[in-house]
């Protein structure tokens, strides 16, 4: 049986589509992505999946259970890492955890047990009892990671786990996930294409409400093999190599940072044209660029900033 | 599993009150022992006996029941704001099994518990520091008012806290609503001032009943079925539409 199991999806605000018609099943010990821009649906998605919000048609199942009628059942299985950190700064580090295991009906000694295992867990066990606002953004995130993991989750949804993160921190992070990968599904949405690429053995490219691309990391980059993508980078006269290059009708695309550019071309076959007209005298570098998720992610939703 | 929700989330208010709870106290027998000395003790020489009693005696019962039901709305509307729309918490308690019923009635316990805790304390400060003094078997009948006062009360502010997205406008809510309806209901002065015309009207207005009912019941020792019973009504009509303002709002 699958995890997670979508038909259909749809959800509208007014006359805004921002799931439509959404179909998706993710395996069972899956560390899966939903990759989008801003407004691609991502979060409407794990709300509906979470339960906080209905879906206007299609259905939705988390181990089986839907999430409109059996709401309670999946709540009992899911561990949620909201977008914001929303910790309840009255208690402390070890109280929030506390209060999780008293909303998910733990007993009193399991739950003593199971919080000072997860305060170690995430390292903050030397400030539990300390209140969330003294804490760094870092800290603040891992005691969520904590928190929804408090009652042995089988499905953990992550909305964006380590924006506003510093490296460290979101590294910090990935081992936490890295590590309850054997023993549970991850769902996790993110804007980070190096994070989907470390974690994930699944990604799902979405923009406006739609799945554009589903694959491993490896499969959605070898998409882009056909690309022929090149740097050149020119010791002198880049402006005459602008232009020079902006002539070429094989030239797809051109970026320039400083004396650097990035472009694609039509074929292999173009190179050597291309070097025969330019020369090699001002050449101080060019390359072959492999594709990231990060050309992948672009060439699908655009160029375009979101709001 | 039935409201076990609802008792960890009072559970957690109440732990959240005990750690400021001396603070909160002075905070709120401050106000209502200003009232209490400015027109008691400050116009004494201005105001004759009131409805056969000293006028100190006579508004000391409102002053109470003032603070309990203001605390009580107070602590549901701004904890319910706080919690729904700055620290994002009910959203993280809507992840768990617990229901919404859950999540609206932990928070409508605690904001009655709350009044009714900081009535108790203006109540002791006035007795310890003033010669007023009342029957203590008339307590039993006045407490009833102030159970169903704060139970009103706390769903008004759950109400609020639940649809008001901006701060100002609870503000506002308690500018022209709430202080509006309690100055008006008897808390300073008998419902024997107003117009013969008015009067009944102005009695079944359900604050009426709780300032007037619970000062015959503190002072009097008389038990007003009749405004026991406006009373019981607005607590039970306000619980069941505060549920349902709450249930209705987490579905959008």
């Amino acid at each position: 049986m699958a995890a997670l199991s979508l038909h259909g999806l749809t959800k509208r605000y007014g006359s805004l589509t921002a799931v439509d018609s959404f179909s998706l099943e993710v395996a069972r010990g899956t560390i899966f992505a939903l990759l989008g821009p801003n407004g691609a649906g991502k979060t409407t998605i794990i709300r509906i999946l979470t339960t906080l919000l209905r879906p206007d048609a299609g259905t939705a199942h988390v181990e089986g259970f839907d999430v409109r009628q059996q709401g309670q059942e999946v709540r009992r299985l899911i561990g949620v890492v909201p977008q914001d950190n929303n910790l309840d700064r009255y208690l402390t580090a070890r109280e929030n955890l506390v209060m999780q295991a008293r909303l998910h009906g733990m007993g009193q000694a399991e739950t003593g047990r199971r919080v000072d295992e997860l305060l170690e867990l995430v390292g903050l066990s030397g400030r539990r009892n300390d209140f969330p606002d003294t804490f760094s953004g870092g800290m603040q995130r891992r005691l969520v990671v904590a928190r929804a993991l408090v009652h042995r989750p089988r499905v953990l949804f992550l909305d964006e786990p380590t924006t506003g993160l510093d490296p460290q921190s979101r590294r910090a992070v990935w081992e936490y996930i890295e590590s309850l990968k054997d023993s549970m599904t991850i769902f996790l949405t993110t804007h980070y294409m190096d994070e989907a690429d470390t974690l994930c053995d699944r990604i799902v490219i979405m923009d406006h409400g739609k799945a554009l691309v589903d694959g491993s990391a490896a499969q959605l980059k070898e998409r882009m093999a056909h690309a022929h993508r090149y740097e050149l980078q020119f010791r002198a006269n880049a402006d005459r190599y602008e232009a020079i290059l902006a002539g070429f009708s094989f030239v797809r695309s051109l970026q320039r940072t400083g004396d650097l550019f990035r472009l694609s071309l039509a074929g292999e076959e173009y190179l050597k044209p291309l070097m025969d007209a330019i020369g090699t005298d001002d050449i101080r570098k060019v390359c072959l660029r492999e594709p990231t998720l990060e050309d992948v992610f672009i060439e699908l939703t655009g160029r375009e900033v979101r709001e | 599993m039935m409201l076990t929700g609802a008792f960890s989330i009072w559970k957690r208010d109440m732990l959240v009150l005990r750690r400021s709870l001396f603070s909160e106290l002075v905070a709120v027998v401050a106000s209502p022992l200003t009232f209490y000395l400015a027109f008691g003790f400050g116009l004494r020489g201005y105001i004759a006996d009131v409805e056969g009693v000293p006028y100190t005696v006579f508004m000391a019962p409102g002053l109470i029941t003032m603070t309990a039901v203001t605390a009580a709305f107070d602590e549901s509307a701004w904890s319910m704001w706080f919690h729904r729309k700055v620290q994002r918490t009910i959203e993280a308690y809507r992840v768990t099994p617990i229901t919404v019923y859950d999540i609206v009635i932990g928070k409508i316990i605690s904001g009655f518990t709350q009044g009714a805790l900081k009535g108790v304390a203006v109540a002791a400060a006035i007795f310890l520091l003033t010669g007023v003094r009342f029957n203590p078997a008339h307590l039993a009948g006045y407490l009833s008012f102030i159970v169903l006062g704060s139970m009103v009360f706390s769903c008004a502010g759950t109400v609020c806290g639940t649809l008001l997205d901006k701060p100002e406008t609870i503000g506002k809510v308690q500018a022209v609503v709430i202080m509006p309806l309690i100055f008006l209901s008897g808390v300073f002065f008998p419902v024997s001032s107003y117009p013969e015309a008015l009067r009944s009207a102005v009695m079944v207005i359900p604050t009426t009943a709780l300032f007037e009912g619970s000062r015959r019941a503190l002072l009097a020792g008389a038990l007003d079925g009749g405004l026991i019973a406006i009373l019981a009504a607005t607590a039970l009509v306000a619980f069941a539409a505060t549920v349902a303002i709450f249930n209705r709002k987490m579905a959008e």
